[in-house]
């Protein structure tokens, strides 16, 4: 081959290896770009003025345009359980949305002023008084002085103490800090992570010290192969399960040492319960996963959900790793039934073929054997 | 013996007005053309009757009359002399420290700016009510009066005494006083006249020569913190601490703090990196300045987090912005876990 033709022959071979290496290293980009776009995002977009107001005539913490509650439940009566202002999307926990629900719940059942029933969730300041009557002057099961990620939950729960949203008296936030606001300092700025539980906005759901995967619409319209991943551990002893938070003022609820332990709750696997366990294990149920009715929770349920030691969001299959955890059958913030239930428990009997409610697990109870 | 006796006492005249004109700071209008700016506003003097004193006819135009300009220059020359043009009829090619009325005084343009009286008509949510007005703040004896529009100078105004109703006897004889030292003891030895009332030290700072026009980090007003104890003058409640918190949370914006030295304040104008050398310190930003005490002799080109501090101006230019709420930025575009500039000079945190 003479030398000029030899030339661009090789030049045409060098261009063609040359496009193939910028189309891999687009493709690369690409890719790059899908999978850690998440990773480097920062919890809130938006505009500063459509969550704070400077000088605003009726201020509210931390320049907020409301507080909590007036940017996650800015239409009691609205019929949007997420907002969207601008970039910002902002989840509604106190809305009017038929079927809008999210993970966590609605106020609206426990909301002043909208026919509340206390019974159906948390009694949280600014949108409902705190409940009175005797059993309800401090949390159910409370335990003082329990250990909480970064140091001890409040000694006694005083009887005029509102549950608040966050800090010392809530569940969202450092429950180190007492003032609801400043618990969740930069929080909602933090840059989103792996959520590590080592500071407040790398927690799940800002519940300082939690790990988990968040759902990008807080589950509405989840699936059964895209949703919430919640931790669990069923050797209770971390202090970074969903079912660890809870028990930060439910401690009786839960068989941590830390927290209830064997004294409230019975021994902690492969016993038989005092109290319905939270943070165990299908395989660590007493008599063995092994043929036990358990067995039958088959494939992922949104109404009764499971933890894992190592939750994805993705999880679609139920198995003996599964973990059972409060949220389980409770909603974190209020639902349509006593006792913030994802159920109506009063319907659930032992002759009911639907397998719904508590037959989700317990799948032998129903009316099929 | 008489024409050598003249020409010596010219001649000594001549050096005391020459070295007079050394010993004043520039910002004292020395001018031998007198007409260029007393002479051009026809009827400045009203006609009065033998034996009664003059009355000044134009009041407040007579200051909007000289700071205005129907070209797009925001620093004009009279007699020799810089003024300062506050108000373009026209968009300004430049603005200077403290904005310029233009945009206050367009259709709309009443979030922009102050209304003042003779550029821009009373303000249709506000009318004459300054935000945050508190009484209590205001140490001018006569008070801020809501039925007379917001002028100048004077007790309705910013410049001159507050003390005195009409705004061109309020600040009458400042631009022709000695101005030096500006320790804030009298109108005109107070920062841009900014001085409420003779019992109350004036406003401190270092004026920049050409007013902020084309400001850097090098070449900058240098603020004090009783800017802020001006501006709550008419805005209290945007300043005094049981209006806004303090700081654990805070229910308003703050100001007259110390640009914290700790988490995301740290990092403050984040596009310029540290001085060489000189770790915790960060480089200044025209766009959101601070204030400091002492106000230093010459512009300092870096900001001290936990030294400096974050005041009125850091966020809102005086007179009248291109942004609402008088803004030194769009705070529509101004968007968190995005890039930065406005807010985000000092929320480092919230940028992408």
């Amino acid at each position: 081959m003479p030398y000029r033709e030899n030339r661009i022959a090789k030049s045409k071979e060098q261009r063609a290896k040359s496009n193939v290496f910028y189309v891999l290293l687009i493709l690369l980009y690409a890719l790059c770009s899908v999978l850690f776009a998440g990773a480097v995002d920062a919890k809130m977009k938006g505009r500063c003025k459509d969550c704070h107001s400077m000088h605003a005539d009726t201020p509210y913490p931390v320049l907020t345009k409301g507080g909590c509650v007036g940017c996650h439940g800015q239409l009691p009566n609205g019929t949007q359980n997420i907002i969207t202002t601008g970039k910002a999307r902002i989840p509604q926990v106190f809305h009017h949305m038929q079927n809008g629900d999210l993970a966590g719940g609605n106020f609206y059942y426990v909301a002043d002023g909208y026919n509340p029933d206390y019974s159906k969730g948390h009694n949280v300041l600014g949108i409902s008084q705190p409940e009175s009557i005797p059993t309800m002057i401090s949390p159910p099961g409370f335990i003082g002085n329990v250990v909480i990620p970064g140091g001890k939950g409040p000694v006694d729960w005083p009887e005029q103490q509102v549950l608040t949203c966050s800090g010392a008296w809530g569940c969202h936030g450092d429950r180190n800090i007492y003032d609801p606001y400043l618990s969740m300092y930069t929080a909602h700025h933090t840059h989103n992570g792996e959520l590590d539980g080592s500071t407040v906005g790398k927690s799940y759901r800002f519940l300082y010290g939690i790990k988990g995967v968040e759902h990008p619409d807080w589950e509405y319209e989840a699936t059964i192969d895209n949703h919430n991943g919640y931790k669990g551990d069923f050797n209770h002893n971390t202090i970074d399960t969903i079912s660890y938070l809870c028990g930060e003022c439910h401690g009786k609820f839960h068989p941590n040492p830390n927290l209830g332990g064997a004294k409230e709750g019975g021994f902690a696997n492969f016993t038989l319960w005092v109290r319905h366990p939270a943070d165990i294990s299908f395989s660590t149920v007493h008599g063995g996963f092994a043929g036990s009715e358990y067995q039958d929770y088959v494939t992922y349920s949104l109404e009764s959900p499971v933890a894992h030691f190592n939750p994805t969001g993705r999880e679609k299959v139920v198995d003996a790793d599964s973990i059972l955890m409060c949220m389980s059958c409770h909603r974190a913030h209020a639902s349509p039934y006593s006792d913030a239930l994802r159920w109506d428990y009063s319907k659930i009997s032992a002759e009911d073929m639907t397998r719904e409610g508590c037959l989700i697990c317990h799948t032998r109870k129903g009316g099929h054997q | 013996m008489m024409q050598w006796k003249i020409f010596t006492a010219r001649t000594i005249l001549l050096c005391i007005f020459f070295f007079s004109l050394l010993s004043k700071a520039q910002g004292t209008i020395l001018s031998d053309d007198c007409d260029a700016c007393h002479g051009i506003f026809p009827g400045m003097m009203e006609e009065a009757p033998p034996g009664e004193p003059q009355k000044f006819a134009l009041q407040n135009l007579l200051c909007v009359n000289c700071h205005s300009s129907a070209g797009k220059d925001s620093i004009k020359i009279l007699g020799g002399v810089k003024v300062p043009v506050v108000h373009n009829t026209m968009k300004p090619a430049s603005l200077l420290a403290g904005g310029n009325f233009y945009y206050v005084a367009t259709v709309l343009g009443d979030r922009k700016g102050h209304n003042v009286d003779g550029i821009a008509s009373l303000d249709i949510k506000f009318r004459s009510n300054p935000p945050g007005y508190d009484i209590e703040s205001d140490p001018s004896v006569k008070g801020y009066k809501v039925e007379k529009p917001l002028t100048c100078a004077g007790s309705n105004g910013c410049h001159g005494n507050r003390n005195v109703e009409n705004p061109f006897v309020a600040i009458r004889g400042s631009h022709h006083a000695d101005d030096t030292p500006l320790d804030g003891s009298t109108t005109a030895r107070s920062y841009r006249y900014l001085k409420n009332t003779d019992k109350i030290k004036g406003v401190l700072g270092l004026e920049d020569q050409d007013w902020g026009q084309n400001s850097s980090f090098k070449k900058h007003n240098e603020y004090s913190p009783s800017m802020d104890n001006f501006c709550a003058s008419c805005h209290g409640n945007f300043y005094r601490q049981d209006k806004i918190g303090k700081m654990s949370p805070w229910f308003r914006h703050p100001a007259g703090v110390l640009l914290p030295k700790t988490e995301e304040y740290a990092n403050y104008n984040p596009e310029f990196p540290s001085p060489l050398n000189r770790p915790g310190i960060r480089m200044y930003s025209p766009d959101a300045p601070v204030a400091r005490d002492p106000v230093p002799a010459t512009p300092v080109e870096t900001v001290e987090p936990g030294a400096d501090i974050v005041f009125c101006l850091s966020c809102h230019l005086a007179h009248a912005s291109p942004n609402d709420s008088m803004l030194r930025w769009d705070y529509d575009a101004i968007t968190s876990g995005e890039t930065g500039g406005g807010c985000l000079i000092c929320h480092t945190g919230k940028t992408e």
